[in-house]
């Protein structure tokens, strides 16, 4: 090692090699790098790491992969106990069943419409409001975050019967009353999509405190000198808003919508009664039930139920499991680029 | 705005008082929160409000009128904590549960977050399938999930019993005493690590936005600390307790805090289920009582938010910036 000198040979214009044990043989140098005890701990923890991801991994994904096992199975594969997890007569019936008798598609396409919309609505909306609290000074900012950070404390089913009241029953602040209307003329929103709709434009659907803190974070990271020389060149509080900053948090809207997308999508609290009851728009969660093709009345029957149950998840969650996967990797930069941290 | 002001002409902008850009700013800034002040004013609060008047009265829902409230003091609450059985105990035992989960969130959360921060072969797979659950399992399929027959005949030991049998757990508490032992830590906290594990995917479950969130702090920190430490001779377990763990303490408290809301607020809690069961189910004015209970709930998860921000707040290390 006395003689080490580094020895550099060009390869091409933008690599070069350098050598600086020129004198050490492959497998010398070789020995060097792998018996290392820096080495020996390395590969000691790679394993270690390695065994635990693929394990936690693992207890993720097996739900996944029993719930599908579980929805190629035939009823008599229940009552059969030597059937684990591979079926013995496959069969696609609670497949076909969901999707035909509880209108699965006519669902799908409900549900769709519902997600994007007010998933656009509450993007938008939070990143806008978002915005007005992080680069903004003005009288009662502070109390008005407080009334953020308390959306997002209470739970909705806290206002579960307000809210259907105030649906059932539409005023602002009384004054339909006053002009004469009867309580029960009042306009009722039950069974129609516009209590989402009026949730979503106005940041206080499901998590938007979340997603407003999440856009205030994101905002206060953005230098204040741009748009210090946007309004230099004369734009206005709103195109700058609109034509610079806007493009700029695509990321971060992107992982927002996604978070607004599937969260609506599963959502039970407000597709679900009271706000929809049966003679309402067909959606999602109502194909979670067994289709009448499908019923059984012997022992088996709760697992069979719970089976077709699984599958009907499936069913509801396959769309976003393909959005997901197209979508994932600007989901998972998105927030670490959000600078939460502020 | 805009095209008004281009419209002025000079002279007229001359003789008027100019407003500041600050001003300007500051009417801009309640334009942008417009959206959300209506919403507050006009559907929040009074939602707000008459939450809490309908727990202190009595509905009487009528097909032609609407519904006529009548004051009946703390009659639902005393209901709620005095006559209702159940209700006392579900909230103390989902009160346990949460304190006892809002460390193993947080400290498996931030443990994975420093894994996935790593390079290392595979890193986009394994995050991708971590964050999964944050996605796919909510609302409908975790209600789904509540009572799943069909998942823990597969996973357990094939005895069909509906419910989780002890057979299907990872780990048992015997075998981990007989492996800890020795090592003379209580025995609470040998049954604490054996609930955790046995509970790892509900723990994985629950920790996925906060994975995020400490995945986002680790990388706010400056590499550059790091290899002035490395040229310092520090070792990885120094690192960690000097570098890391202080600059992630702000996380730290930011996730705790939302462990507690996000697991008071998810479909799966107990207590809320018992509450939506009262509203469906009750006897005696379940709206109003369902209201009452859920109030108490809340009050007594602030205090809790309150206790947690205050016992965190007392670690946290804020860098200072200019």
């Amino acid at each position: 090692m006395n003689n080490t000198q580094s020895k550099v040979t060009k390869l091409s214009k933008k690599e070069m090699k350098v050598d600086f044990e020129g004198k050490l043989s492959f497998w010398q140098r070789l020995k060097l790098r792998v018996l290392s005890p820096a080495f020996v701990g390395k590969l000691i923890y790679a394993i270690f790491r390695t065994v635990l991801l693929i394990g936690i991994s693992y207890i993720i994904l097996y739900p996944f992969l029993t719930k599908i096992l579980a929805s190629f199975m035939s009823n008599s594969d229940f009552v059969d106990s030597t059937v684990k997890l591979i079926p013995k007569n496959p069969t696609l019936d609670q497949w076909k069943f969901i999707i035909l008798e509880n209108k699965y598609f006519l669902a799908l396409f409900n549900t769709a419409r519902i997600s994007v919309v007010c998933a656009l609505f509450q993007t938008l909306m939070c990143a806008i409001v978002g915005y007005g609290f992080a680069k903004f000074k003005f009288k009662g900012r502070t109390i008005l975050f407080l009334c953020v950070v308390i959306t997002m404390l209470i739970p909705h089913d806290t206002l579960l019967l307000a809210m259907f009241m105030k649906f059932r029953y539409f005023d602002v602040f009384g004054i339909l009353g006053l002009l004469g209307f009867e309580r029960s003329a009042l306009p009722n929103f039950i069974n129609t999509e516009i209590p989402l709709y009026l949730l979503s434009l106005t940041g206080l659907a499901f998590k938007n405190g979340l997603y407003i803190f999440i856009f205030r974070q994101f905002y206060k990271g953005v230098p204040d000198e741009l748009e210090e020389a946007a309004y230099i060149d004369g734009t206005g509080i709103f195109k700058t808003f609109f034509r610079i900053i806007l493009p700029l948090s695509i990321p971060m809207m992107t992982t927002v919508f996604m978070f607004a997308f599937s969260w609506q999508w599963t959502d039970t609290f407000y597709t679900a009664a009271p706000f929809f009851t049966t003679n309402g728009i067909h959606l999602l969660p109502s194909i979670i039930e067994v289709p009448e093709s499908l019923k059984i009345g012997n022992a088996a029957s709760t697992l069979w139920e719970s089976a077709i149950a699984n599958t009907g998840g499936l069913l509801v969650i396959l769309p976003l499991f393909i959005i997901f996967l197209f979508a994932q990797r600007s989901l998972v930069e998105g927030i670490e680029r959000s600078g939460i941290v502020g | 705005m805009n095209r008004a002001a281009n419209v002025v002409s000079p002279t007229k902008v001359k003789r008027r008082k100019v407003a500041s850009l600050d001003a300007k700013k500051a009417r801009g800034g309640w334009f942008f929160v417009l959206p959300f002040v209506i919403g507050f004013v006009v559907l929040y609060l009074p939602m707000l409000i008459s939450s809490v008047q309908f727990s202190f009265s009595e509905i009487t829902v009528d097909r032609h009128v609407g519904y006529t409230l009548s004051f009946v003091g703390f009659e639902n609450y005393s209901n709620a904590l005095l006559s209702d059985a159940a209700f006392v105990r579900t909230l103390t035992e989902s009160l346990k549960q949460l304190v006892f989960d809002v460390p193993a969130i947080v400290i498996f959360s931030l443990f994975m977050a420093i894994v996935l921060n790593q390079k290392m072969i595979g890193r986009a797979v394994f995050r991708a399938i971590f964050f999964i659950p944050v996605i796919l399992t909510t609302g409908l399929i975790d209600q789904i999930d509540q009572s799943n027959a069909a998942m823990s005949y597969m996973s357990s030991g094939g005895i069909d019993t509906g419910v989780n049998s002890g057979s299907g757990d990872l780990i048992n508490a015997m075998d981990v005493t007989s492996l800890l032992g020795d090592m003379a830590i209580g025995t609470e906290l040998i049954e604490y690590v054996v609930t955790i594990v046995n509970d790892i995917y509900n723990i994985v479950n629950r920790s996925g936005v906060q994975m995020l969130i400490f995945l986002s702090g680790l990388q706010s920190i400056s590499p550059s600390i790091y290899e002035s430490c490395k040229m310092d001779g520090a070792s990885g377990w120094e690192t960690f307790w000097k570098i890391t763990f202080p600059m992630i303490s702000p996380m730290i408290l930011v996730n705790a805090v939302y462990t507690v809301i996000d697991s008071f607020t998810s479909e799966s809690n107990e207590v809320m289920r018992y509450i939506t069961n009262v509203y469906n189910t009750g006897n005696v004015r379940p709206r109003e009582l369902s209201s009452a209970m859920s109030w108490i709930y809340f009050v007594i998860v602030l205090l809790l938010i309150g206790l947690v921000a205050l016992i965190a707040s007392a670690f946290v290390f804020y860098q200072r910036r200019d």
